[in-house]
């Protein structure tokens, strides 16, 4: 997640060898120019908006050798960045990216074709080379469509797509000025502003007919401190599915203010201790754990699969009693919210984790029907290249009964998790390792010196158990892009103020 | 559709209207995927795909767009909207094409015609098969995560306004397979495949079965130990994670920012005087090999690091002129849908004589890492703290599986106390390394 260095996954290696010989993960690209997806002309444009007939006569062709399901995926998908470094707009760059996605399934079976071609005769081979899978079944009659409406939990009143370039620099302007005024240590601050917003149709044989237009909008400032020969880095953003009514000055100007105090308090940073200690996590701040090394693992495909630490523990205690966790699609703005997932499914608030017991995994369509479970909105894609698989939407801790005060006060010699940052898990152990881009000690119950190079290590399963005090605090706040089986996808998550009794700290100073 | 004659009409349209510098980086694509489960063909995915970037320079300002939408009409707005979003930014003097004579490509091999005649029975069994093999290795698999067989067609063209155009056709083939070791908590998983250009050079289904097999079952019952320094080998598969870290110090605009704990060290001592790594994207049929690099410069083999000495940063052209130096052919695409920046492309550590069994056979007490999470180092300040799993090493022999331990200290320290390299050197990436042992590091484990 948020571009940190993977190994290479088994997946990732068959991609990187059709895609030419990648093994080790891609390069984080140095400029912002990442695009993961999305107009203006956006909303009307022609060859996006397909008749209920050209669906219908699409989903008959994909089912016409057999097979119990077929669905057709159409998304057009524009992407705006401007980048702003060593006080110079970098540039302004723009995507379009559009196409069909057919898939026909038959039992286990998935058979998957695209075109980003729209005219009907590359949809029809498309849908064509999808329905192969299946063959020699009774062929069954799809429904007739039926459009849905459905409800709205992104917070977009003005498109960023409608905004042009040089009002966006405004704020970056702002951000790099607030930032180099902030203090006389700060000798880089880089800034950027992304959105993507994409338009997706999805219909399919059951009579499902649904659009979204999903906008995700993130400021992001980013500053680099240097005094003798200490260096640190502190960052902030704001991000969600968010219309561009939620960014101004006044924003960009705290976002500089936070990334150079975050830079600034770094930088006496001492080398942390190596060795087993309780931490706090701070409040919003520390939810990419429970997305990396707990959420992952409640995914339906590594249940049913049985390749999950979680998969015959259903029912089962698996958490201490004051700990749950929830994936909840419908949080207003967040980074993770969806109306509606990739397979049409409304977004949904599914308990994951109650008092401790393990009640629920995350469904897509494929695996719910395999496994005679409820749907719960997490089938989702990256794009339309892409088949649906389980993946979490905003996945939090959620709130418990302790006073944050009494939960620092807990704690004679510990550490303190400001930020939590990349991780890397093994889904199989649950084994993770997470860095720590700001975090302190604690000493008698007090937050004292910073420490730079701290690695929390351990399993997700053990760290669940040792959850001994949760604040009422729960924030969810900022999120990344979560890749699986080399799809990305924007999450969020969150967290509240809570005390884990013991994790194995990995630090310099041994 | 003749897609080098559509770049060069789009670099056209584009000076024609009002771009100064243009270039188009355009990709086709034709791809396969299968995966198999249990025996059972699970997915059969295929598509082809399209798409291109137009970078342009106007006024010494840069724009960018990308769009997989080739109509005629589409692309006229797509190239005027892109010289607008240029006219949004800050005009730079190091801002524009590359300064390069045009030259001959080298034939590196890289396209194997018989991978599109494959027959999808034949795909399905190689992937059938080797999931068979791999769940077969040893009665502790209990599970498996699949077989998986891909191949794809790659054409990459790229054409610029000072008459570089560029076309490139590879192909690549993989299978891989992956399997689970034992139950509930004690549960690990092994995978391992091939990836080649050519269906030839594929390795044998047995041999990556045995070792997908192999690497689930030798993890099982690993644990942690104690928090002491001990002598570390890095396996040759686990090394690329540490060199990557490395890597990503040795970025040319970074150095500029003076952001990377190298800034100070071109021409210094930054390592053993073992250690020579290369950037070498020309080796005949490899997966990492390429003739032109992202900005349309002949590839070429860079020496970064010379007997331990740092011989040069990585530059692509834009930063290279910023910060005065050569450029060094060494600019990166990641698609069609950000234009170039500097990154290494086939990067090697020399090899050397001493097998990796005996570099073990002389430690005493020691560990042996052959999986790392994450690349450890910091770029700004070099430390070095990642997690790890791996092997003890207890008087020359290997003994119990470990997992859950860090390994602690600074890159600079670490490479400079590599005190053997081995022999073992397999290309299969992009980030090549044979195995090599660091006197001393911290691990940390229990207290």
């Amino acid at each position: 997640m948020k571009n940190y260095f993977k190994p290479i996954t088994r997946r990732k290696f068959l991609k990187s060898g059709i895609a030419g010989g990648v093994i080790v993960a891609t390069y984080p690209v140095w400029k912002l120019f990442s695009f993961s997806a999305p107009p203006s002309d956006f909303y009307v444009n022609p060859v996006c908006n397909l008749s209920k007939e050209t669906l219908e006569k699409l989903i008959k062709i994909a089912l016409q050798k057999g097979g119990e399901f077929a669905e057709v995926y159409v998304e057009y998908n524009v992407g705006n960045q401007i980048y702003l470094e060593e006080n110079k707009i970098y540039g302004a760059g723009r995507g379009v990216d559009m196409g069909v996605g057919i898939r026909v399934l038959q039992g286990e079976k998935t058979g998957y074709a695209y075109s980003d071609d729209l005219s009907f005769e590359k949809m029809k081979k498309a849908a064509e080379v999808a329905g192969h899978i299946a063959a020699e079944k009774e062929v069954k009659a799809p429904v007739g469509l039926k459009s849905s409406q459905i409800p709205s939990y992104y917070l977009v009143k003005v498109s960023p797509d409608s905004i042009i370039p040089q009002d966006k620099a405004k704020l970056l302007w702002k951000a790099n000025s607030a930032g180099r005024e902030y203090h006389k240590s700060i000798n880089q601050v880089n800034i950027g502003f992304s959105d993507t917003n994409k338009k997706i149709i999805i219909a399919n044989s059951e009579g499902t007919w649904v659009e979204d237009v999903q906008t995700i909008s993130r400021l992001l400032v980013s500053i680099n401190a240097m005094e003798g020969d200490k260096r640190s880095r502190g960052y902030a953003y704001k991000d969600g599915t968010l219309g561009y009514e939620h960014y101004d000055l006044k924003v960009a100007e705290e976002l500089a203010r936070e990334a150079g105090r975050m830079a600034l308090a770094m930088l006496p940073a001492e080398d942390a201790p190596a060795g087993e200690y309780p931490i706090i996590m701070a409040k919003g701040h520390c939810g990419t754990f429970f997305h990396e090394a707990i959420g992952h693992s409640l995914e339906s495909d590594g249940i049913r699969k049985k390749t999950s630490c979680f998969w015959d523990k259903k029912e089962k205690a698996i958490a201490s009693e004051i700990s749950s966790l929830a994936d909840d699609g419908k949080v207003p703005g967040a980074r993770g919210t969806i109306n509606v997932d990739d397979e049409g499914t409304p977004g949904q608030k599914t308990i994951l984790i109650d008092k401790g017991k393990c009640v629920n995994f995350l469904y897509d369509k494929l695996n719910a029907k395999l496994m005679k479970a409820n749907l719960t909105g997490n089938g989702r894609r990256e794009s339309y290249q892409h088949y649906p698989i389980p993946r979490m939407t905003n996945t939090f801790l959620m709130a418990g009964e302790d006073d944050p005060a009494d939960i620092l006060k807990s704690i004679q010699r510990g550490i303190y998790i400001a930020r939590i940052g990349g991780g890397n898990v093994t889904w199989v152990t649950g084994r993770f390792v997470f860095s720590v881009p700001e975090g302190y000690l604690i000493e008698d119950g007090k937050i004292t010196k910073p420490l730079k190079g701290i690695q929390l290590m351990g399993s997700g399963p053990e760290v669940l158990k040792n959850i001994v005090m949760v604040g009422p605090d729960l924030e969810i706040w900022g999120g990344g892009t979560c890749g699986k089986s080399g799809q990305g996808k924007p999450v969020s998550d969150g967290n509240p103020t809570l005390k884990v009794s013991k994790i194995t700290i990995g630090g310099a100073k041994v | 559709m003749n897609y080098q004659l559509l770049a060069e009409n789009i670099i056209k349209k584009a000076l024609k209207s009002g771009a100064d510098e243009a270039e188009v980086y355009l990709v086709a694509d034709r791809d396969f995927e299968l995966d198999v489960r249990n025996g059972n063909v699970e997915t059969i995915k295929q598509a082809t795909s399209k798409g291109l970037g137009l970078t342009v320079f106007k006024d010494k300002k840069l724009g960018f767009s990308y769009t997989s939408d080739f109509s005629d009409e589409s692309l006229q707005e797509f190239i005027k909207k892109t010289i607008q979003l240029s006219l949004v930014a800050d005009p730079k003097p190091w801002n524009g094409l590359p300064d390069f004579k045009k030259g001959k490509l080298q034939d590196l091999d890289l396209y194997d015609p018989s991978i599109s005649e494959i027959p999808s029975e034949k795909k399905i069994e190689i992937a059938k098969e080797v999931e068979r093999i791999a769940l077969a290795y040893d009665k502790r698999i209990t599970k498996s995560e699949g077989g998986f067989f891909g191949d794809s067609e790659r054409e990459t063209i790229i054409v610029n306004s000072k008459g570089i155009s560029y076309s490139s056709k590879r192909t690549g083939v993989s299978f891989v397979a992956g399997v689970v070791a034992g139950e509930g908590s004690e549960m690990q998983s092994g995978w391992w495949g091939s990836s080649k250009r050519h269906f030839k050079d594929l390795d044998t289904i047995e041999n990556v079965a045995n070792k997908a097999g192999k690497r689930a079952v030798e993890k099982l019952g690993a644990k942690p130990v104690e928090t002491q320094k001990v002598p570390v080998v890095f396996d040759r598969y686990a090394t690329p994670a540490f060199w990557y870290g490395i890597l990503f110090a040795m970025d040319g605009d970074s150095v500029y920012k003076k952001t990377t704990f190298l800034t100070e060290y071109l021409d210094k001592s930054i390592a053993s005087e073992l250690i020579t790594l290369v950037d070498d994207p020309t080796i005949l049929r490899h997966v990492s090999s390429v003739s032109f690099d992202g900005e349309g410069n002949i590839t070429r083999k860079n020496v970064l690091i010379d007997k331990g000495i740092l011989k040069m940063f990585i530059y692509d052209t834009i930063t290279a002129r910023k910060a005065g130096v050569k450029v060094n052919t060494m600019a990166r695409r990641y698609g069609y849908r950000s234009p170039a920046s500097a990154g290494f492309l086939n990067v090697i550590l020399e090899n050397s004589i001493v097998p990796r069994e005996k570099i073990i056979s002389e430690i005493k007490n020691g560990y042996y890492v052959t999986g790392l999470r994450g690349i450890g180092t910091d770029i700004p300040t070099g430390n070095y703290s990642c997690g790890s799993s791996g092997f003890w090493i207890k008087d020359g022999e290997i003994t119990f599986p470990v997992d859950g331990v860090t390994l602690g200290g600074n890159a600079l320290d670490m490479m400079k106390n590599i005190e053997v390299v081995a022999n073992d050197l397999d290309l299969r990436g992009s980030l090549n390394s044979p195995s090599f042992k660091i006197a001393e590091l911290a691990i940390g484990g229990k207290k």
